[in-house]
């Protein structure tokens, strides 16, 4: 799989799943997928330490997040200790109920960080630049040039550095630092100026008096912003489902239309085309058809053992083997890719 | 005319939009569906982070239609994305960023629009080269977006001031850093607060009052990151006592040297 609309899909439908549940079981054998679809890629990208660090960061994640909802939260049935009632907001029952919500709350949190860093080895720099959409081109386009002149940059202040090295600088203080950062940034502004003569001599100007953007486009976007906002505001308020949902699938529509009909104005050549492959599409499908079912389900409230809480009294985790089949959505692309 | 009056009006919904995105969990107490709310709370507030970030990119990329201006930008991007590199080479404690000054001197020198999207992107291009696409990506970009934007009202306030080119000038851009160090770990915080929180009255007391719940965010905030906002916001102040004045003086220049338009000549 390396469309990069399919790993959009992927990360959509991953997201959804992981944030849905609260259950330890589902959450453990979510991660265990995500790590083996992470290491696989890592492998291909030739990562060698990804598991590690990323094991690390969520270890690091369950310690800070069973610490802070221990010691912030006192309610629970089985204490372990207790510190003085007279201690602001830590006084009080240390529980282990709120130790294992802690936990709970570290998985979801490394689960969300695991499937963004998935995206980050799955996806070339050049791959989440074309996701910018046509009708930002001038936005697109600084990004391009940053990410361009970011390694001449980045060697041209090796070599400043080394140079005043050389000369005894010892680099140590932040006053030390202005001979290096003064000549950078006067030798890259030197390039910017190039860079604009280039540019223009290619056909990229407009007069500076020139206004060539409709208001309609801003005047959408501030619409749909101002739906999604609402839908949200109402759902938290039991208002019902249907009238967020609502809100929600107009607001897509207009900002679909608005980026489709405004970047179709926009007259940029591209170079590089996204490639669909039978197993992209495939993925794609699947990853739809994964969000539509589970929203379906969410909806009929047909999986009740998805929430989880371990108030007042340490419950036991339901498992219900239908949900099972979602888990295994962040392992898609490893199981696509098992034939090549 | 109407075009500015439709861009203020665009920054002043997104404005009120983001800051009542972020402090829902204050201003909206009493919410019934609370453990929804603490659950969706930072993937929702990221999508509407998101559709703010495609309204004020839409409404200041109307700058960027200039050669100049364009790669001017992208260059300075460039070098504060390396300058994020430049976090471990520089001497300083956990916290500390050298990008914040170039955000802040960008807006104070260039204006609002320039501000906001040398802040905004420079987090977006260095999340893209440092691997950092994640949730958190559009909150800081947003945040960011808004030291530079903002540090456009201390130019006019120091112009008012008559402190340009002074001392005081490069006194008020370095109290403008430190206020800005300790506000930005406090919004990068709230987006992700009551989640972290958990379940429905714990740290996060859903029906309580905006004080009470202010009380909790602050002693979570005093726990959890102070340490880390207070060096980056004596970071900033130490950075832009030395590097600000020199660099004003380059940003001067090079104004200078770009205040040339191409004409097009006609064929007779």
């Amino acid at each position: 799989m390396k469309n990069t609309y399919s790993w959009v899909l992927w990360l959509a439908s991953s997201l959804l799943i992981i944030l849905s549940t609260r259950n330890p079981f589902y959450l453990l054998i979510l991660l265990i997928n995500l790590f083996i679809t992470g290491q696989q890629l890592a492998k291909r990208e030739n990562h060698p330490l990804w598991a590690l660090h990323n094991f690390r960061f969520l270890l690091t994640m369950l310690i800070l997040s069973a610490l802070i909802n221990t010691l912030f939260t006192h309610t629970g049935r089985s204490v372990i200790f207790s510190l003085p009632e007279n201690w602001l907001l830590i006084g009080g029952n240390i529980t282990y109920e709120s130790l294992v919500f802690g936990l709970i709350n570290g998985f979801v949190i490394g689960g969300i960080y695991i499937a963004f860093n998935i995206i980050n080895l799955a996806l070339s720099i050049k791959q989440l630049t074309h996701l910018i959409p046509k009708a930002f081109r001038p936005i697109g386009m600084t990004a391009t040039i940053a990410l361009t002149f970011f390694p001449s940059i980045q060697q041209r202040a090796r070599e400043i550095k080394e140079a005043q090295m050389i000369r005894g600088n010892p680099m140590k203080r932040i006053s030390d630092w202005v001979p290096l950062f003064i000549p950078l940034l006067v030798t890259s502004l030197e390039n910017a100026i190039l860079l604009s003569a280039s540019m223009t001599s290619r056909g990229f100007y407009r007069q500076q008096s020139e206004s060539t953007m409709s208001d309609l486009p801003l005047i959408s976007l501030i619409l749909s912003a101002f739906m999604v906002f609402s839908g949200w505001i109402l759902r938290m308020y039991d208002y019902p489902k249907l009238i967020s949902i609502l809100l929600y699938i107009a607001a897509a529509t207009i900002i679909f239309l608005t980026l489709f009909l405004t970047g179709r104005r926009s007259q940029a050549t591209q170079y590089h085309q996204e490639i669909w492959q039978k197993k992209d599409i495939l993925a794609s499908v699947l990853f739809i058809a994964a969000v539509l079912i589970w929203n379906l389900v969410k909806y009929y409230n047909l999986i009740p053992s998805l929430s989880y809480s371990p108030y007042p009294e340490l419950p036991f985790p339901d498992i219900q083997p239908a949900y099972i089949f979602f888990l295994f959505v962040p392992l898609l692309p490893v199981l696509l890719q098992s034939d090549d | 005319m109407k075009k500015q009056l439709l861009g203020a009006l665009a920054d002043l919904i997104v404005l009120v939009i983001g800051v009542l995105s972020l402090l829902s969990p204050f201003i909206f107490p009493g919410l019934r569906s609370a453990e929804t709310f603490s659950n969706t709370f930072p993937l929702m507030v990221s999508l509407i982070i998101i559709l703010c970030l495609l309204i004020l990119f839409y409404e200041t990329q109307e700058t960027l239609l200039d050669s100049k201006i364009i790669a001017f930008l992208g260059v300075l991007i460039a070098i504060n994305a390396a300058l994020r590199f430049l976090e471990t080479a520089i001497p300083g404690p956990a916290g500390f960023s050298p990008t914040f000054f170039l955000i802040i001197l960008t807006g104070y020198f260039f204006g609002s629009r320039i501000g906001f999207l040398m802040g905004a992107m420079t987090m977006f291009v260095s999340g893209l080269i440092t691997g950092g696409v994640g949730p958190w990506l559009p909150g800081q970009m947003i945040t960011a977006g808004w030291v530079g934007q903002s540090a456009a009202i201390l130019k006019v306030f120091n112009k008012k001031a008559q402190w340009q080119g002074k001392a005081p000038e490069i006194i008020t851009l370095a109290a403008f850093g430190a206020v800005w160090g300790l506000v930005y770990g406090m919004i990068m915080n709230l987006w992700f607060w009551p989640f972290l929180a958990g379940a429905p009255g714990q740290i996060w007391l859903h029906s309580a009052y905006i004080g009470i719940n202010f009380q909790r965010y602050l002693a979570y905030y005093l726990a959890t990151s102070l340490v880390w906002d207070i060096t980056r916001a004596i970071g900033n102040i130490l950075i832009t006592s030395v590097m600000a004045k020199p660099v004003i003086k380059i940003l001067k220049r090079f104004t200078t040297r770009f205040s040339f338009d191409y004409r097009e000549q006609h064929q007779s």
